[in-house]
């Protein structure tokens, strides 16, 4: 088989800040017509820069970069932009990981499809670029492709929109398809979708895939061989098999590690109190006179010493029934019982979450400043310290600002805060689906370490079923705005009541023992 | 369309609205119309013979409803000074004040949008620094004293027009046209910078987003990128921005015809106020904040032709 890119000894230094820095040292891979291989890593490991210098797109930024890119026998790296902007669009596309904000908002779908076309296949007669536009927007199984065609990025959903991208990077027919974390963005359903797409169009259409990612079982789904980076390296690669059977580099035992197994579930006890009871909780938005449940006669009580689980997709009201129950969605019929004070929030993104232009001691003190009037200034550093000391951050912290802190450790805080004024009940919304994998498990430890210690009830939303199993007690299914399913994990895992279940279960890649071969 | 009838109904209701407040603020403010008119000299018994004349003791909501069904007919009374319909007396100023304001549209765009684009594209090099310092001071600089120091510069030093040479349109054009430039200017100056300094934010921040990344990875050049995906998206504040910047100029407006000496709507207004001259205020008032009303309805009509996520109702 021909070799379609040779990368060697790719070295990038950002020269822009005033100390050098090199984000990646030594990277090389070779990609055959027809491949399909997964480079995996953390933010900041240097897996999104490697693939943005394979495309030619960083050229337009300070940096340095040394080695070789050969993509057909040309020389890419360092090579004028001219050049570049032929390949590019052309044999060379991108999928991007966001696709709310990859299109351009004011363009219509079709337009932004053919766009590639037309600058790298002039002259053709519009009904042409129209009807190869059309074509690619069916190839990645969009139904209604007429309507998305004259649709604007805002009238479609997150998933569909990452398929407009696929659409456009495959219009051209490139022979390299660069996706870098196309599916992160996404529900698990959709990512399982989007993933069997790529497969398909690698096996009809022998265009070789690139593909980027933060999730190891993610790509071993997909790929035949496997690249991890960590800190600009390549730690190790090989094929998809050999990395999983015998990994050599501690870090990609730790990431293999960091995939939750089943196997290793939580139990501890449950007590027999209730910490809240929702009761027939009904939420209903109006949206241009059509009236939608967000959440529609949803029941269930949450017991001391418990962690229970609320799965959905995006949509199905988990969020909303959260917002219910600590008072911020007011306009909702049922009923919400709180046995104790002050339940407490961590929300998804500790990156947003926290006032930058304070100081970690200040936005841990804002709860008890606020609800505990009785207690002294020094008793409330008190407590801050002892909340940061719980958390396992330093007590300095006190002093720091959010942007001096990594996604981890503003989790942590987040964390420090629901902590602050000891409540029975933590609802937590995504509390980990911003972070990388190995961060997230450390977050994961650390909030069953303290639901342990501190006797505290958890409410845990998510959309991985992964991380719920390991977490939870009990487990709630829902889907637009209703309880499907609910029992204990090991129950739901081995024994599915519903279809959605199944579909989610699937999705996530968890498979019942027995069907495991 | 249901929108559209919405939207004007609501313009209506505002501009109902803004009628009744300014007569009712000048019917409470202190201040007699008789008295100005006939001087200080004047009897009781003639002042009172006047106040009758001109409907001054009758209620006052009946006036408001006298007042507002003549000027929709586009008769907005006598003026009490000079005694000739108002609506003739604003007419003849009209072209005036328009031609100055359009003017300063036009100066205002072709020098915020080059220069905005150009210092955006020059980001962070010394011509981008060297625009910014200059937009800083242009924009600290009130209109007035703009106009001040063009004349001074433009009108006294170099002699590119006659200070006070007004030329009114009926006699010659391109006069007229000439010597509008340099006031038109005044007004455009500090709102270019603010213009410009508004889209070079907004280009620059629009410059880092994903969907331009995208666009290049399609291969486009950097010239395509800018005026097929970023200008529409970067446009979109300056837009809103112009349909407060219209309401502010006619403002400006009213100083630099004084500045200039242009006997425009400006100039009018002034004097009325002075000689309490009420129904000639009354409707340069209103007539100021229809077109206020209008530009706004047509900056909105103009948004939601760019930008597609405005709902469409």
């Amino acid at each position: 088989m021909d070799t379609l890119l040779k990368v060697e000894d790719l070295n990038i230094e950002f020269t822009d800040h005033k100390t050098p820095e090199t984000v990646v040292y030594d990277f090389d891979l070779v990609l055959n017509e027809g491949d399909i291989v997964g480079l995996v890593g953390e933010s900041g490991s240097g897996k999104s820069m490697s693939a943005l210098a394979i495309a030619g797109l960083l050229s337009r930024h300070d940096m340095n970069k040394s080695g070789s890119i050969i993509f057909e026998g040309r020389e890419l790296l360092n090579c004028p932009r001219s050049d570049l902007r032929e390949l590019q669009g052309d044999k060379i596309c991108m999928v991007f990981q966001e696709p709310m904000t990859s299109l351009d908002p004011v363009k219509r779908i079709g337009w932004q499809v053919e766009e590639g076309l037309r600058i790298h296949e002039k002259d053709l007669p519009d009904e042409e670029y129209k009807a190869r536009a059309i074509a690619a927007l069916k190839d990645v199984e969009l139904d209604d492709a007429e309507r998305v065609y004259n649709s604007y990025p805002h009238e479609l959903s997150g998933g569909m929109r990452q398929r407009v991208m696929i659409a456009a990077a495959i219009v051209g027919h490139p022979r390299l398809l660069i996706c870098d974390e196309p599916t992160t963005a996404l529900d698990v359903s959709v990512q399982a979708q989007i993933v069997a797409l790529l497969k398909k169009i690698n096996k009809e259409k022998k265009t070789a895939i690139l593909f980027i990612s933060h999730d190891l079982s993610l790509v071993s789904q997909l790929c035949e061989r496997v690249l991890v980076m960590k800190n600009g390296y390549i730690v190790e690669s090989g094929t998809t098999d050999e990395i999983f059977r015998h990994p050599t580099h501690e870090y990609t035992r730790k990431l293999i590690g960091a995939i939750p197994n089943c196997d290793e579930m939580a139990i501890d006890m449950v007590g027999d109190d209730t910490v809240a009871r929702v009761n027939d909780l009904t939420v209903i938005y109006r949206k241009n006179g059509r009236e939608f449940r967000a959440v529609d006669k949803v029941s269930f009580e949450i017991h001391d010493k418990e962690i229970l689980g609320l799965v959905g997709e995006s949509g199905s009201g988990k969020s909303t029934i959260a917002k219910a129950m600590l008072g911020i969605e007011k306009k909702h019929t049922g009923t919400v019982e709180h046995m104790s004070e002050y339940p407490q929030m961590i929300f998804q993104d500790p990156y947003g979450s926290l006032n930058p232009s304070k100081t970690i001691g200040f936005i841990l003190e804002e709860p008890l400043r606020n609800l505990r009037k009785d207690i002294s200034k020094q008793e409330r550093k008190e407590k801050v310290i002892e909340a940061l000391k719980l958390v396992g951050l330093p007590e300095d912290f006190i002093k720091r600002k959010p942007s001096e802190l990594s996604g981890g450790q503003k989790q942590r805080v987040c964390i420090a805060q629901t902590l602050i004024l000891k409540p029975k009940l933590i609802i937590a919304d995504e509390p980990v689906s911003a972070l990388d994998v190995t961060i997230q498990q450390e977050i994961l430890n650390l909030m069953l370490q303290l639901h342990e210690e501190l006797d505290v009830s958890i409410l845990f939303i998510s959309h991985d079923l992964r991380v719920v199993y390991k977490m939870c007690d009990r487990i709630i299914v829902l889907k637009d705005g209703r309880i499907v399913e609910e029992g204990r994990p090991e129950d739901i895992y081995h024994d599915p009541k519903e279809e959605y279940t199944s579909m989610l279960l699937r999705s996530a890649g968890l498979i019942a023992k027995g069907d495991n071969q | 369309m249901k929108y559209v009838i919405k939207k004007l109904l609501s313009c209506a209701i505002t501009l109902l609205i803004v009628a009744l407040l300014v007569f009712v603020a000048f019917s409470i403010i202190p201040g007699d119309p008789a008295l100005s008119r006939l001087g200080t000299s004047a009897t009781e018994s003639s002042l009172a013979a006047l106040r009758e004349q001109m409907g001054l003791n009758r209620p006052l909501p009946v006036r408001f409803v006298e007042w507002l069904l003549a000027a929709l007919k586009g008769d907005f009374g006598t003026s009490y000074s000079y005694n000739i319909p108002v609506s003739s007396m604003i007419m003849s100023k009209i072209p005036i004040t328009v031609t100055m304001m359009i003017m300063s549209l036009f100066f205002m765009l072709i020098i915020s949008i080059p220069l905005g684009v150009y210092a955006s594209y020059k980001e962070g090099t010394w011509i981008d620094r060297v625009i910014q310092i200059i937009n800083q001071v242009i924009m600290a600089v009130p209109p007035f004293f703009s106009g001040i120091l063009i004349t001074l510069i433009f009108g006294v030093t170099f002699r590119f027009f006659r200070v006070g040479g007004f030329v009114a349109p009926g006699v010659d054009m391109g006069r007229f046209l000439s010597y509008m430039i340099f006031p038109s200017l005044s007004i455009a100056l500090p709102k270019s910078a603010m213009i410009l300094n508004l889209l070079y934010g907004s280009l620059n921040s629009e410059k880092t987003k994903d969907y331009i990344r995208t666009a290049y990875s399609r291969g486009n050049s950097s010239k395509a990128v800018f005026f097929g995906h970023m200008l529409k998206n970067a446009a979109m504040p300056v837009i809103t921005f112009l349909g407060m910047v219209i309401a502010d100029m006619i403002a400006g407006s009213i100083i630099i015809e004084q500045v200039f000496g242009i006997p425009g709507l400006g100039r009018i207004l002034l004097t009325s106020i002075q000689n309490r001259d009420y129904p000639v205020v009354e409707a340069i008032i209103v007539m100021i904040a229809a077109v206020v009303l209008v530009s706004n309805l047509l900056v909105d009509f103009l948004y939601r032709l760019v930008d597609p996520r405005v709902e469409k109702k």
